[in-house]
């Protein structure tokens, strides 16, 4: 009955007893080998707070002179006498980091800093700068534009009589072209208008209406079927803001027939579709 | 590049100086007191109090057991660097500007102001580490083996240049003299920096052949130490109160700023309180690290070339640990010898 003298009853939960007793500190070891140590404390406003904090220990090896070792143990004395060891607050801080870079041009630089203190690095120049397509003006880059078949700048064939010309052509090993043309395209180079990833639509491209002043409130569909009266329509593309979703005022029509396209751009030129006049030409090409 | 400030004198710094392994860096101030620094963290080891004047200068020996300060209360006191303690006082009648150990750390010079008829002097006294445990270093001579007197303008620092060989000074009149350390005659002076523009500091390259001063005639120059031929100029727009020399960079480190009594009515950008780099070689400012309220004092750079500590005006110490962009410039001709 030694433990007598100790008043604290084991079943009692100390946590309960003294509204003022802390928590014991929680140590937990992580997987990644970090330590998490969870801890309580009173704040200034004398409250309980929890401080969970992540420890991650590396070990550095650096080698000193013995003499340098020595001298880390040495007491401290004068007016530091008896204080702690580590920086005290009151004659050591850190200050602002500072960027300090030599170079012969250095005056430059400075007066650079001077006038735009502000500008940042090269990210934060970019952060704001939208991507814009060449194509369509769409917020894509142009190798992602919906139209890049169609609208891309192609160096060689401008016509749809050239294509057929090719076709002979490109079936042998690149012979008699000039240019390479891959395996997979060699003796039906133009042939499936289905294929569309890598084919040549030049002849889209002299079927392909612009269409603008169309209203914000437009719809695909709705263009698909004022448009397709004319003749097939092979697309129709509504160029979109990417945020708001709404029309931005310009819409590619693709027809599968040339003639059909130029009376649709003959008729449709100048209709007043919801409350705005469209503007309707032949799409120009890129280049 | 983030500075540790050290804020542990009240009033300007006087000198600050590392010791040879870079790990400890002592301060003087107007304040009285002398401080011990840890040089990696900024932590302050402690303080040496005795003085009953601004100390103006500080030296500690090569193997770090003995610290020098010199103040205008007219001593140099000699400490021990681990307990704080004072082992040994030397009066003199006029102030101490300058004192510094020579290389072997066998003998310790002072300069001595000119003053109240005194001329100015460089006194050198033997040193002793005691009995081999550095138990007994109280027992240190009391007079001088060597007073230099200089008769013509007064020396404001002095020092030992390679092996002890020839006590370096520089003077008031802003030219730079060699002596004999064992007979005292003066081999050699070369009006180096302006007349009467007076020598603030002078500090060695590691192997102690050459040496930069620095002058209030807002240049700095390179010597030679055998001959006190002028072997570079650097040139700024504002008066010098120190300029070092960085091991393993080939650069110059100047500090300087608008006399201390005109500060109060100049912004601290056109005070020009900033030290200056310099190409040691190609003599071009290469930048400039920003940071005093006043001017710089003092500066000296860590004996491996890793970091630097100025002391200004404004009474603070800042310790710059150098980052990657610092070792990494090289000019066009020096990057070509690399790749050779």
């Amino acid at each position: 009955m030694s433990r007598l003298g100790n008043n604290a009853d084991w079943a009692d939960d100390d946590e309960y007893d003294d509204p003022s007793a802390l928590p014991a500190t929680q140590i937990t070891e992580n997987k990644d080998g970090t330590k998490t140590v969870v801890s309580y404390r009173f704040n200034d406003e004398n409250k309980k707070v929890k401080v969970t904090r992540r420890i991650k220990s590396t070990v550095v090896r650096e080698h000193v002179n013995p003499q340098v070792a020595e001298r880390r143990s040495w007491d401290k004395f004068g007016l530091e006498k008896g204080h702690a060891p580590g920086p005290s607050f009151d004659t050591t801080s850190v200050g602002e980091n500072m960027i300090f870079r030599p170079s012969t041009n250095w005056k430059a630089q400075a007066a650079e800093a001077e006038k735009n203190p502000e500008q940042g690095s090269m990210k934060d120049q970019l952060k704001d700068k939208k991507v814009k397509c060449r194509i369509c003006n769409g917020e894509h880059f142009t190798a992602r534009c919906p139209f890049k078949d169609t609208m891309a700048p192609v160096e060689e064939a401008t016509g749809a009589g050239d294509m057929g010309a090719d076709e002979g052509a490109a079936g042998g090993l690149g012979a008699g072209s000039s240019s390479y043309v891959p395996p997979h395209l060699r003796g039906k180079a133009g042939g499936a208008a289905g294929e569309k990833m890598g084919g040549r639509f030049e002849k889209d491209d002299l079927a392909t209406l612009r269409v603008t002043n169309v209203s914000e409130l437009a719809e695909e569909q709705e263009l698909r079927d004022l448009f397709e009266r004319f003749g097939r329509v092979t697309r129709v593309f509504l160029a979109r803001d990417r945020e708001t979703q709404r029309a931005k005022g310009f819409a590619f029509i693709s027809y599968a027939d040339r003639g059909d396209a130029a009376r649709a751009c003959e008729k449709m030129d100048g209709f007043g579709y919801r409350h705005l006049i469209l503007r309707v030409e032949f799409a120009k090409r890129s280049t | 590049m983030r500075p540790i400030l050290l804020s542990g004198h009240e009033r300007s710094l006087t000198q600050i100086r590392f010791n040879k392994d870079g790990d400890l860096l002592f301060s003087t101030s107007k304040d009285k007191i002398v401080c011990a620094w840890w040089s990696a963290n900024g932590e302050r080891l402690g303080t040496y109090a005795g003085h009953q004047g601004a100390v103006w200068t500080v030296d500690v020996s090569p193997n770090t057991v003995l610290l020098a300060t010199g103040s205008a209360d007219n001593t140099v006191r000699l400490w021990n660097v681990k307990t704080g303690e004072c082992v040994k006082t030397w009066d003199f009648p006029t102030a101490v500007k300058r004192v510094a150990f020579s290389p072997d750390g066998s003998k310790l010079l002072a300069v001595t102001e000119k003053r109240m008829g005194f001329l100015g002097t460089i006194a050198v006294f033997d040193i002793t580490y005691g009995d081999g445990d550095l138990s007994n270093l109280n027992a240190q001579a009391e007079e001088p083996s060597l007073r230099i007197t200089c008769t013509e303008s007064k020396a404001t620092v002095a020092g030992w240049s390679y092996l002890g060989r020839y006590i370096i000074a520089g003077h008031e009149d802003g030219s730079v003299s060699q002596y004999d350390p064992k007979s005292g005659d003066q081999l050699e002076n070369v009006q180096a920096h302006e007349f009467d523009h007076q020598i603030n500091d002078l500090q060695f390259s590691p192997d102690r052949s050459y040496f930069i001063t620095a002058s209030k005639d807002k240049s700095a120059k390179l010597i030679a130490a055998s001959n006190l031929a002028i072997l570079k100029t650097y040139v700024a727009d504002t008066p010098l109160n120190s300029a070092s020399i960085t091991p393993k960079k080939d650069y110059v480190i100047l500090g300087g700023g608008q006399a201390a009594m005109d500060v109060t009515t100049t912004s601290a950008r056109q005070g020009k309180f900033e030290a200056r780099f310099y190409h040691k070689v190609f003599e071009d400012e290469i930048g400039r690290v920003r940071g005093h309220f006043g001017p710089l004092n003092t500066i000296d750079v860590h004996p491996a070339g890793t970091a630097y500590a100025s002391g200004g005006e404004d009474g603070y110490v800042r310790i710059h640990h150098f980052d990657k962009p610092y070792f990494d410039f090289m000019y066009e001709v020096e990057r070509e010898q690399m790749r050779k």
